[in-house]
């Protein structure tokens, strides 16, 4: 690639107008951000009131978003930007995958810092699952980033909607869609959290974790075997690299082993609590308080001295 | 219908050390095949089976993932044979040049109707090589796929997406990446795991395949350890949990977090 645009950034939006991540990491690296949307009109509306300009596909119908991904990656190529974002979620990967597939630049994930030094975007991000962090200095292309979508961006100054006529692969037609009971959790905005592990025994178990949530003011949430596995708790409950990241004040594990992918979401959490019966655990190593026992006489007593009741 | 499986050979970064520096030290992991591409083998195995097909697993990466060990482990979860590009050029490479390797060794094996991949990796856990793969080739990619059945065109497949469960008519080629509980994997008995040792295994040699050049060059400018893993932990004996309960509430409330 030819040298970049130094002015310009993009976001690459799949269908989701909770943008705020992206575009306060793009606006860190260049003045000018454009935003590149796939999906519903509305969404491209909505991304308008974040960005400096939006292109917008068109609306999708039964295409799926990710058969939008080569015509994203060419017309991010053709601006020559110095970064593109995304969210780091399956649809959002997609469509940076294109970009680095068109570009031959790596995509960074678990990205902590962007800034840029000498010309060139410097980005500290976590690597191995998060066990370590560098910090790299990009030349040659893009820097290519999957961060945290962030919020919807509120109303107020509204960019330029460009529609440009979408060219999918054709590949692929969606034929139905089963909607989900939305569930409804907001784990970021807790400031407690009481997450549950698969040491619960039944679904029907989950009545104390209420219980000890309720009496803490806190959101219910689990790890990812609970959700994806049992299906206990919705998916947007669980915590971890691939799933919730949350900072609370404090966040309680109860009858979680800690296993390095369900800590790292916790991990800027301010005081972390476990609860499990086997002292062994490696949650023990990483909490700041541990109550060593059965979470089925532990909570209902945590509950009890919090002065609330269990379900 | 000819499958390829593409899964990786790697360690659970838990079991690494990371040395003060940040730098990471990979003496102790123990590679096996990553967490979830054993639900890949199994869908690939399941579809293979109702279509008269072939299953190819594929792997990509450093000398290291070619072992005696390495190809059992995989050629006992339902792979009719094996295909594997090992070189240390690919020690330590970013998801767009393993995808692009990926990319190019499914292409030298021609006639692939479908890549099936895992969830996503454990060391790294991202989900974003089998998508930037199938920009590589030029196929649809889609993540999150709970199920795949033939259907008279092609395939039809079932995703989990955030408004609920799709459901597409999916032409082939194209690149599917499951989730981690679309299938439940059959665990090898000793059967499999002796006629792993008469599959065929080919070694791509990394050379002589069509791989795009990196475009971007990184510059490590420093390593750390993060910080949040240094916490201190003060437990308090559950044998007798009322005790417990009220010395642990008294420490929060002291600490200001209730
Ligand atoms: C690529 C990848 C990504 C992943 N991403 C995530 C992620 O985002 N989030 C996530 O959570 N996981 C994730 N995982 C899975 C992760 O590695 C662990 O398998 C998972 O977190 C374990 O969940 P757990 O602690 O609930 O279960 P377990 O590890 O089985 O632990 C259960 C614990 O309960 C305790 N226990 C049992 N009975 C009792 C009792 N009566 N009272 C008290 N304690 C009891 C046991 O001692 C044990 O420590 C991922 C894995 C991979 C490979």
């Amino acid at each position: 690639m030819n040298a970049s645009n130094a002015s310009q950034s993009w976001v690459v939006v799949a269908d989701d107008p909770a943008v705020t991540g992206l575009v306060e990491v793009a606006r860190t690296v260049a003045d000018e951000v454009v935003a590149v949307v796939v999906g519903a009109r509305p969404v491209a509306d909505t991304v308008a009131a974040g960005v400096d300009r939006v292109v917008w596909l068109g609306e999708p119908g039964a295409v799926p978003l990710e058969a939008f991904a080569p015509q994203v990656a060419e017309l991010v190529a053709a601006a020559r930007p110095v970064a593109v974002v995304g969210a780091a979620t399956p649809a959002g990967r997609a469509l940076l995958g294109a970009v680095a597939a068109r570009t031959q630049a790596p995509v960074l994930g678990g990205v902590r810092t962007v800034s840029v030094a000498d010309g060139r975007v410097v980005v500290t991000h976590a690597v191995m699952g998060g066990i370590a962090e560098r910090t790299v200095a990009l030349e040659g292309g893009p820097a290519v980033l999957a961060v945290e979508a962030g919020a919807v961006p509120a109303g107020g100054a509204t960019a330029p909607v460009a529609e440009v006529a979408g060219a999918p692969l054709d590949a692929a037609t969606v034929t139905q869609v089963r909607p989900k009971v939305r569930a409804g959790v907001d784990l970021g905005a807790a400031s407690v959290v009481v997450g549950v592990g698969r040491g619960l025994k039944a679904e029907a178990d989950l009545g104390l974790i209420r219980g000890l949530a309720a009496a803490v003011h806190g959101e219910v949430a689990c790890s990812r075997p609970l959700a994806e596995g049992v299906e206990w708790l919705p998916k947007e409950s669980y915590i971890g690299i691939s799933g919730q990241h949350v900072a609370p004040d404090l966040y309680v594990a109860v009858a979680i082993s800690g296993q390095l992918q369900h800590m790292v979401g916790v991990r800027d959490a301010k005081v972390i609590v476990a609860v499990n019966n086997d002292k062994n655990a490696p949650v023990f190593g990483q909490c700041d308080y541990g109550v060593v026992g059965d979470l089925y006489q532990v909570v209902p007593a945590l509950t009890a001295a919090l002065g609330g009741s269990d379900d | 219908m000819k499958i390829v499986v593409a899964y990786k050979w790697a360690p659970n970064p838990q079991d690494l050390e990371v040395r003060a520096d940040g730098t990471v030290d990979e003496a102790r992991g123990k590679p096996a095949v990553s967490e979830y591409d054993p639900v890949a083998f199994e869908l690939a195995r399941r579809l293979a089976d109702e279509t008269g097909g072939e299953v190819v697993g594929l792997t990509v990466g450093a000398a290291a993932i070619d072992t005696p060990l390495a190809r059992k482990a995989a050629l006992s979860r339902g792979l009719d044979r094996l295909v594997l590009v090992a070189d240390d050029a690919l020690a330590g490479a970013d998801s767009t040049r393993l995808a692009a390797v990926l990319a190019a060794a499914v292409r030298a094996i021609g006639g692939v109707d479908l890549v099936l991949a895992g969830d996503s990796s454990v060391d790294v856990a991202e989900g974003q090589v089998p998508l930037t793969a199938a920009a590589q080739l030029g196929w649809l990619g889609l993540g999150r796929v709970t199920a795949v059945t033939p259907a008279a065109e092609g395939l039809s497949v079932e995703r989990d997406t955030p408004a609920g469960v799709a459901v597409l008519a999916v032409r082939t080629p194209v690149v599917l990446a499951a989730t981690a509980d679309a299938v439940v994997p059959r665990v090898a008995g000793m059967k499999d795991i002796l006629a792993a040792a008469k599959k065929p295994v080919e070694v791509l040699a990394l050379a002589a395949l069509d791989v795009p050049a990196p475009a971007v060059t990184l510059a490590t400018l420093g390593t750390a350890k993060p910080s949040g893993g240094d916490r201190r932990a003060v437990l308090f004996d559950g044998s007798d949990p009322a005790s417990a309960a009220s010395q642990l509430v008294g420490a929060l409330r002291s600490a200001g977090v209730l």
